[in-house]
This record gives structure tokens, sequence and C-alpha cells, in this order.
């Protein structure tokens, strides 16, 4: 049957809803969860050696989930309607990835919030302690959610609070990564994602993109905007190693994931083959060799990753990787025809809503905020009374 | 004592602003499990009861004229360069053994539209009589319905900002009349009714032959039978290149953000 020739006279050109904001919006969301795993390393699992950037970690966390769902807001046709979704439509709860996907999302911003809160609560007592200034002791009492005391007792009761908020934390950082997955593998019309392996494949893939993330925003933090301005590069080579073993675990799923697709007959063998045909140097060189076997290469060699240039160059280059890999999953995805003929492509535009430049716009808000909120929490004071000891 | 009030007090302003903010929202419309026009039991949301509507498509009969296409682009006031039907054309073989082949496409009002599980608003669902709708009011223009759909049969329409699809011209039938390319099909190759009453036409053509749907496997139970319609153009067509698209790539007129890979294509 597929060996028919067929020739399209006249069709038309199938609608594709989802454009650049849809990857960056995943990615977004997925390294926001990486960073706020690799942060209750040190917070709730007591790896001491994770410590130090347990709280810049966190905010890193924090801001790129403020950041994220601005993508999902730009990609809507009807933004002014967002009140809908909460309003109506709850019949749809259990088969709509997206309905309790949000809910899950905007819980997961709360628990992010209070956990930042509560971990830097004390910097911010002391602070409201040291000012006269009546505006910010008002911003400061805020900050400390409007406890004002210090001493032990409130430290451990801080501590235990943190600790609550942090495992519920994890699991709902899990679920936010899981439910972009859901939405996706729901969709049995399209090959490329109609896998229950997807939430753990967004997952693993998260992971390596965080990591890589948090290689490169440390160094610039720690040599730049901290007070010791001096890089970590201990902390550098462990997160290089952590980063090669998430790289392992994606590449072990995307394993499955492939040769349970593509081999055994079916329509999606079809539809699959002819994606990666047509995308063959793209997916195999860039998105396997370069960003994901080199950087694994880099941090499973110890003498490659004690290399600081190099290093960085392989937790960026796998950064990028995962945003490709979401690229290619959404506009590759998308690009599969399910009923009429031939790949469709994608150019996004330059200027308006859901173009290149309001993802760029997206990333200046990242941006601006992460040095906002860097400006705003004593990450790096916090940092030190590690190096110190 | 004091934290304990400033606690207070910020649980108070914080509640007060949810409730402000609630009857904010309750006033632009109302929070609802469903969808406010299926609430109120407006009849346009509820359909017919006790019926239950589905299209045959006799492919024998259809010569590929798009007099639906246009009638439902007229009657349904669909923008330029999109449709809710269309008849797509295809070349099946080699030269010299080769023949045309037509195939008229629209929703197919599923029986489990994937579609309406999906949609996060409610704004998509399916009446009583079996007719998926839009609720054009409701929908915030996620598409997520649209990639949820394994036919390719949804659209954001570019005037309303929100998805669209065929309705089986609901408005029309709701006054006991056929859809706008039923009516004007000038094969009669398209006949719609009612799948409930053993009576029907669509139900006698339905016992006398044999037919077929679009991509069965989906599971999604369509509601758009084919009489004459295989595998060779219903499941997955290998021609890489649309016309339209070409020609609009020769024209030189803008391509949409998404168009037809050419690249390595025929």
């Amino acid at each position: 049957m597929y060996d028919l020739v067929l020739n399209t006279i006249d069709t038309i050109t199938p609608a594709r809803p989802w454009g650049i904001d849809i990857p960056n919006y995943f990615w977004f969301t997925g390294v926001s969860v990486a960073a706020f795993i690799i942060s209750s390393f040190g917070n709730v699992f007591g790896m001491k050696s994770y410590k130090p950037i347990a709280g810049f970690s966190l905010l890193v966390a924090f801001v790129l989930l403020v950041a994220a769902p601005l993508n999902l807001i730009d990609d809507l046709k009807q933004p002014g309607r967002i009140s809908n979704f909460f309003t109506h439509g709850w019949e749809n709860f259990p088969t709509s990835p997206m309905k309790w996907g949000v809910l899950i999302l905007v819980s997961y911003f709360f628990l992010l919030l209070f956990n930042v809160l509560i971990f830097y609560r004390e910097y911010f007592v002391h602070a409201y302690h040291c000012t006269n200034n009546k505006f910010l002791k008002t911003i400061f009492k805020i900050a400390s959610l409007w406890r004002i005391k210090l001493g032990e007792a409130q430290e451990q009761k801080n501590h235990k609070i943190g600790l609550i908020l942090s495992v519920i934390g994890i699991f709902f950082a899990l679920s936010v990564e899981g439910y972009t997955g859901y939405i996706l593998g729901a969709t049995h019309g399209v090959a490329l994602w109609h896998t229950p392996l997807m939430p753990i494949l967004f997952l693993a893939s998260a992971m390596v993109g965080g990591t890589g993330l948090l290689v490169v925003i440390l160094c610039i933090f720690q040599r730049f905007f901290a007070d010791f301005k001096k890089i970590d590069y201990d902390m550098v080579d462990r997160l290089m190693k952590l980063l090669a073993w998430f790289i392992v675990i994606d590449l072990t799923i995307r394993f499955f994931w492939l040769t349970f697709a593509i081999p055994f007959n079916g329509e999606e063998k079809y539809a699959l083959m002819r994606f990666f045909k047509a995308n063959l140097t793209e997916t195999i060189l860039i998105e396997y060799i370069l960003c994901l076997l080199i950087p694994m290469v880099i941090g499973f060699v110890s003498k490659l990753r004690k290399n600081l240039f190099i290093s960085l160059f392989g937790a960026a280059i796998c950064s990028i990787g995962v945003w490709d890999f979401r690229w290619n999953i959404v506009i590759g995805g998308q690009s599969i025809g399910r009923t009429t003929p031939g790949l469709l492509n994608y150019i996004p535009d330059f200027w308006g809503q859901d173009s290149i430049i309001s993802a760029l716009s997206n990333w200046g808000i990242f941006i601006a905020l992460l040095c906002l909120v860097m400006a705003i929490f004593p990450w790096d004071k916090e940092m030190s009374k590690y190096y110190k000891q | 004592m004091d934290s304990n009030n400033s606690r207070r007090s910020f649980l108070t302003t914080m509640s007060l602003g949810l409730v402000a903010t609630g009857i904010g929202a309750g006033n632009a419309q109302a929070f609802t499990l469903k969808n406010p026009g299926r609430d109120k039991q407006d009849p346009r949301y509820i359909g017919q009861k006790g019926k239950r509507f589905g299209m045959v498509i006799d492919l024998r009969k259809c010569v590929g004229c798009q007099a639906c296409t246009a009638s439902c682009k007229c009657e349904n006031n669909v923008p330029t360069g999109q449709y809710r039907t269309y008849v797509s054309e295809y070349e099946i073989g080699v030269f010299p053994n080769v023949r045309k082949a037509f195939l008229p496409q629209l929703c197919n009002h599923c029986e489990n539209p994937s579609c309406v599980s999906v949609c996060p608003t409610g704004a998509t669902f399916k009446r009583e009589d079996g007719i998926v709708v839009v609720d054009d009011t409701v929908c915030w223009g996620c598409g997520y319905c649209i990639n949820a759909c394994p036919y390719d049969k949804r659209f954001f329409n570019k005037l309303t900002k929100v998805a669209d699809k065929c309705t089986f011209c609901a408005h029309r039938v709701d006054k006991g009349l056929l859809p706008a390319c039923v009516e004007t099909c000038v094969g009669g190759a398209r006949v719609f009714g009612d799948l409930n009453n053993p009576n029907s036409e669509i139900s006698k053509l339905l016992n006398m032959f044999p037919t077929n749907v679009m991509k069965k496997d989906q599971g999604t139970n369509p509601r758009v039978f084919y009489i004459g319609l295989n595998d060779e153009i219903s499941d997955i067509p290998v021609s890489e290149a649309i016309l339209d698209d070409l020609a609009k790539k020769i024209d030189k007129t803008p391509l949409a953000q998404w168009s037809v890979a050419y690249e390595g294509g025929k």
C-alpha cells in the first residue's frame, strides 16, 4: 500500500496551531523543574556537597517558572479569555492534561514562591531589624511572611516548613514535567507524540537541560556578581558528572522510545521514518552527537571536565540541545501529515504574536527577572556561608 | 500576639482579594462545569434529542466539482484561504496506469471525539444529536483540539480567532434543512440524516452498502461514512507536494507559517 504512487493534485495545507512559543515554554518549565530538583539535593536529601547551590538553584527554578507561562499566554489566540480556563469546562478535567496541568503549574508556582521566601526568611528578618526606612521595613516584613522573630526555635521551624514545602515541591515539580509529556502523549493522532514514555522523556531531557543551564548561570554569577567573585570549580565538576549521568538516562529512554516506535510495523513506523529521514542531519548530528554525546564524554572524562571552558561549552551545548529536542518534538510532530500528504514546513514569523521576537522577548524577561531576583535575594551571602567553612 | 494579628490581617486581605477576583470573573461568565450555553439549555447547544446525525459520502458519485466547498464557505462565512470542507484530488498509479480519486473531507463528528475530551475550557463539545460544535464565545484559542484531531479538520478562524470546523450546518439542521454542502452536491454524493431512524436515507444506505471511515484505528468512531473509500488514500498518503502550495511558491505568494515542505519532495 505504501509503495503506491500517489500524487496530490489539489488539496489544502492543514492548519497547525503551535509555533515557537510552545517548545520555548516546554524548555522553561523543564529546566525550572531540573533546577528545583538539584536544589532539593541539598535541601531535602541532605547531600552536603550540593548545599552551597541549594538557594541559588531554587531562585533560578523560580524565575524560570515565572517566565514560562508568558510563552503560553503569547501562544493563545484569545489571551483576554484566560479566565475562561478557570471558570469553564471542568467536565473535561480527567481527560484534558492541559486542564489539570495548568492547576499543577499554578500550585507549583506558589510552592516555589513560599519555598524561596522560607529559605531566605532569616536574611529578610535581619534586614528588617537593620533598617529604619518604613517602606523597606514593610517590604522585608512581607518577604519574611509577617514573621519577624529571630532565634533558634524560629530557625528550626523555618527549616521544618522549608523541608515540608520542598518535599511537596518535588512531587509538583515531577508533575509539572509529567503533565507537559501527557499533553503531547495524549494526542494519539500525532505519531511522534503518542507514547506513554513522553512524560519521562521530557523529565529526563529536562534534567539534562536544567543541569547544563545551571552550570552556565552559576559560573557567570559566581564569577561576576558574588561577593567572593570566584567560581566553585568542584561544584562545576560535580554538576558536569551529574549531567553526564542524566544524559545516559535520557539516551536510554530515547532508545526505548525510538526502538519501539520505528522498527515494528504500524502506521506510526511510516510516519516516523518519513520524519526522521527528512530531519536526519538535524536530529542525529546536532541533537544526539553534538548536544548529547559530546557533553556526555566531557562529563565522564575527568580531564575534560576539569577544564572550565570545555565544561561550559558542554553545559551550554546540551542545554541548547534540549531546546532543540523540544523544538523537534513540538514542531516535528506537527509537521507530520495526518490525512493530507507531505511533511509540513514551519518558518516562524519574525514579528508579532508567536514569533521569533516574542520568544526572544520572553528570554529577555527571563534574564531581567533573573537579575532582579538575584539582586533582591542574598544568594551570595547564603552561598559564601558554605565556602567559609 | 502581634504577629498573629498581622497574619490574620494578611489572610483577610488575601481572601477579600480572591473573593473580589472571583466576583469579577463571575460577572463576566458564571463558573460552570460544562459550558454556559449548555447550562442554560439553549437549544442551539443541546441539539435535537433522540437523533444522531451522520453523513454518508458516496465516492462513486463525487466528481470533484468543489460545489460543496464553495457553498460551505458562503453559508458559514469561512474566511478566504480556510475551509471547513473541501475535496482533495489525487492521481493514483504510474502513467499510463493512472486514475483520479476524489476525497471530500470534513469534520467526522466522531462518537468519541478527541477534540472534545482535551478541551480545557469546554468550548468544544458534542450536542445530544452527536454534532460536535465550538462555542466561539468561550474558546480561548489554545489549539489543543486542533492538534488532538487525528483528521486535521480543525483550524483557527482568521476572523474569530478561535478554533473552527464543520458543524454539519447545525443552524440549518435545527430548522429542518440540510447542510449546505449536501444541498448543493451536484452528484448527490453527500447524504445526511438521522442514524437513529431506520427509515432515513442514510440508514438505508448504510444497510445497503459496505462503508468505511477515515483512520478507523484512532478509535474515535467517525460519523462520516464513505462508500468506495479504500486504504490507498485514507491512511498515509505518500505524495510530498500539495500543488496549491507549490503554485503559491511559484507565484512567490507569501506562504503561511506552516506550509508543505518541498525539500526532497516530488
